[in-house]
């Protein structure tokens, strides 16, 4: 597996912005002690597409969204908005840059209210005195806000009150995804937003995805779900064992030519791509 | 609310949201009913229960240990755990007591500096364990034993008493002491409910990593909860010796264990992330009313240990039964 590291290395690492993209981490590399779990990797977000990004259980895709947000340090690799060089190392940073992520499993906290879980790390503060002293928060206007977003998105969650731990699946997943159409700015990151979700409750996330981009964020979304690839998104790109196996526009590739760029059944062709 | 809030929001989202607000209102309606359960059991069994005076006993009783559980509380809700509040308590004890004796301080100024030293042992915990790593039991078990130490230093051999009348006043009778119970459980009540700092605290101890991610502080909100933890056992300490009218190094011994069992009997979670200050004021009225009522019906302080040691089981197993499972 190791034996041509260092030739792919210097290689990527020759990699440059390019022009048309919002977003793009160049080089990313994630080690946890031994194990390379994000090798290498470019990934390049071009504005208003939805690129969706695929490979097996423990193919480093979760990895790479973390280290590309700021939520892991990354041991290597450059990050770039509007062909930018920028410089991510917190999730708050992160957020400050405009990018909004739903980490997989690690979305809201169960003993928060829906309002709180919202605004959590970004609430509102009373403009008062109280507010700017002390932290006051404005509650009535962050309840508001979450109920005209909810409005806006056709989401139909009543109570916002309640504590996160009260809701399906789906609707935590509402909760998640409206977080970043409040706060996104200009990328949003999903992992796994359809997870352990029926298929009404998938399609109602899909349906919010899309809302996303018609919101004028320009999307990175993991997933399993080939028709979802195959559906909504406009390129695919396929990691396996950590390391970034291809690029395509969805237009270009079927389900079964996906699973085995994810598969490696076509390994030969698929290792030099 | 405007007019697009309406339309967003079925008509049955009213109903809804007064439900989760009577959720909370029947959480602490619970703890209560069982403190007045209690109450009536003694009083039942009890001649001197059915004088007023007792249960203004119990309340000044219960409020030292109560003013040094509200600072449990909120470090208990993060997710955290302060086992050195009882040393950190003698510390101050001491400090103040020579402040007033040895230095004949203005009693303001003694009370200042014992609150300023309370609140930086707790600063203490909270930045040994956050730049260290070492998880909170290890650092505050050392701080238990450590504190412990200094305040024995600083208060052997000396006679720590006979403090100044206005001194006095914060500690004797029952007014005084019951008042700063409530004042403290109210500004700690509306620190967790009303700020942002606050309301971090349960974020924290609902789950470190989400908090971690969304932009919390975590590092930073975690040192000043231990540092609140630090300043209410010295506000309680300072409490203590002006009723007692000495310190000694030997005070708070095992005052941390009582609180931890008075924040838990009130109902909020030892695992972080829900609960709050009202709850624990009724756990601790609840504990010095059967410690109370058990010495009254004769039973021995080893029966009462007992007692609420079941009592702590309890709690935390209904704390987890009623837990929804995610
Ligand atoms: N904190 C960690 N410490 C050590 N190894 C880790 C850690 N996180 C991930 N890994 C390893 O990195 C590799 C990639 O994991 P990652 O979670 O990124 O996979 P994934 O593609 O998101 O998988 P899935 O589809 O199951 O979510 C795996 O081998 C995993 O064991
Ligand atoms: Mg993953």
């Amino acid at each position: 597996m190791s034996h041509d590291v260092p030739v792919c290395k210097i290689m990527m690492n020759n990699a440059r912005s390019e022009p048309g993209h919002v977003f793009e981490a160049l080089g990313v590399t994630k080690r946890f002690g031994g194990v390379v779990a994000v090798d290498n990797v470019d990934l390049r977000l071009k504005t208003g597409e939805v690129l969706a990004v695929v490979g097996d259980n423990g193919a480093g895709k979760s990895t790479l969204i973390k280290a590309i947000t700021g939520a892991l340090s990354r041991d290597e690799g450059q990050l770039y908005f509007d062909g930018q060089a920028v410089q991510i190392d917190s999730p708050t940073a992160a957020k400050s840059a405009g990018i909004e992520t739903v980490y997989q499993d690690l979305a809201l906290v169960n003993e928060l209210t829906v309002t709180k879980n919202i605004f959590l790390g970004r609430e509102i503060v009373r403009d008062d005195f109280l507010g700017r002293v002390f932290g006051f928060l404005d509650f009535r206007r962050m309840d508001n806000e979450v109920r005209a977003l909810f409005g806006k998105l056709n989401i139909r969650i009543t109570d916002i009150y309640r504590e996160a731990e009260a809701f399906s699946g789906g609707q935590r997943q509402a909760v998640a995804l409206s977080k970043t159409v409040m706060f996104g700015k200009r990328v949003a990151i999903l992992d796994e937003p359809t997870a352990a979700l029926g298929v009404r409750e998938s399609q109602m996330a899909m349906d919010l995805v899309t809302s996303l981009k018609d919101h004028g964020l320009s999307v990175i979304m993991i997933t399993h779900n080939m028709q979802h690839v195959l559906h909504y998104c406009d390129r695919v790109m396929v990691l396996r064992l950590g390391r970034h196996i291809a690029t395509r526009n969805v237009s270009e590739v079927d389900g079964d030519s996906l699973v085995a760029l994810i598969t490696g059944a076509n390994e030969p062709q698929a290792a030099q791509a | 609310m405007n007019e697009q809030v309406e339309q967003g929001v079925p008509p049955e989202s009213q109903r809804l949201s007064r439900d989760a607000l009577m959720h909370q209102v029947r959480q602490i309606g619970q703890v209560f009913l069982a403190l007045v359960a209690i109450y009536a059991v003694f009083y039942a069994l009890s001649e001197p229960f059915r004088n007023v005076n007792t249960l203004f006993t119990i309340m000044t009783q219960a409020s030292i240990l109560a003013i040094l559980a509200c600072g449990t509380t909120v470090v208990l809700i993060s997710g955290g755990l302060d086992l050195s509040v009882g040393s950190i308590f003698a510390v101050v004890g001491v400090v103040v007591g020579i402040m007033l004796i040895n230095f004949e301080l203005p009693v303001w100024l003694a009370i200042v500096i014992g609150l300023a030293t309370g609140a930086f042992c707790g600063f203490l915990n909270g930045m040994v364990q956050v730049f260290s790593g070492v998880p909170a039991f290890i650092v505050t078990l050392g701080g238990l034993t450590a504190y412990k130490g200094i305040a024995e230093l600083l208060g052997s051999g000396q006679d720590l008493s006979r403090f100044p009348d206005s001194f006095r006043m914060l500690g004797t009778g029952f007014v005084m002491p019951i008042s700063i119970m409530f004042a403290s459980a109210l500004i700690i009540g509306i620190f967790l409910r009303m700020t942002r700092l606050g309301n971090h605290a349960y974020a924290i101890g609902g789950n470190e990593e989400v908090a971690r991610l969304s932009g919390v502080a975590v590092a930073r909100s975690r040192v000043i909860y231990y540092t609140i933890g630090g300043f209410m056992a010295a506000t309680a300490a300072i409490v203590e010796v002006s009723k007692l009218n000495f310190a000694q190094s030997s005070r708070g011994q095992s005052y941390e264990l009582f609180a931890i069992a008075a924040v838990v009997i009130g109902g909020t979670s030892l695992f972080g992330g829900r609960g709050g200050v009202g709850k624990t004021i009724i756990g601790m009225m609840i504990m010095q009313t059967i410690i109370v009522g058990l010495a009254y019906l004769g039973v021995g302080t080893s029966v009462q240990r007992i007692a609420i040691g079941v009592i702590i089981i309890l709690a935390v197993f209904l704390d987890m039964r009623n837990r929804p499972k995610r």
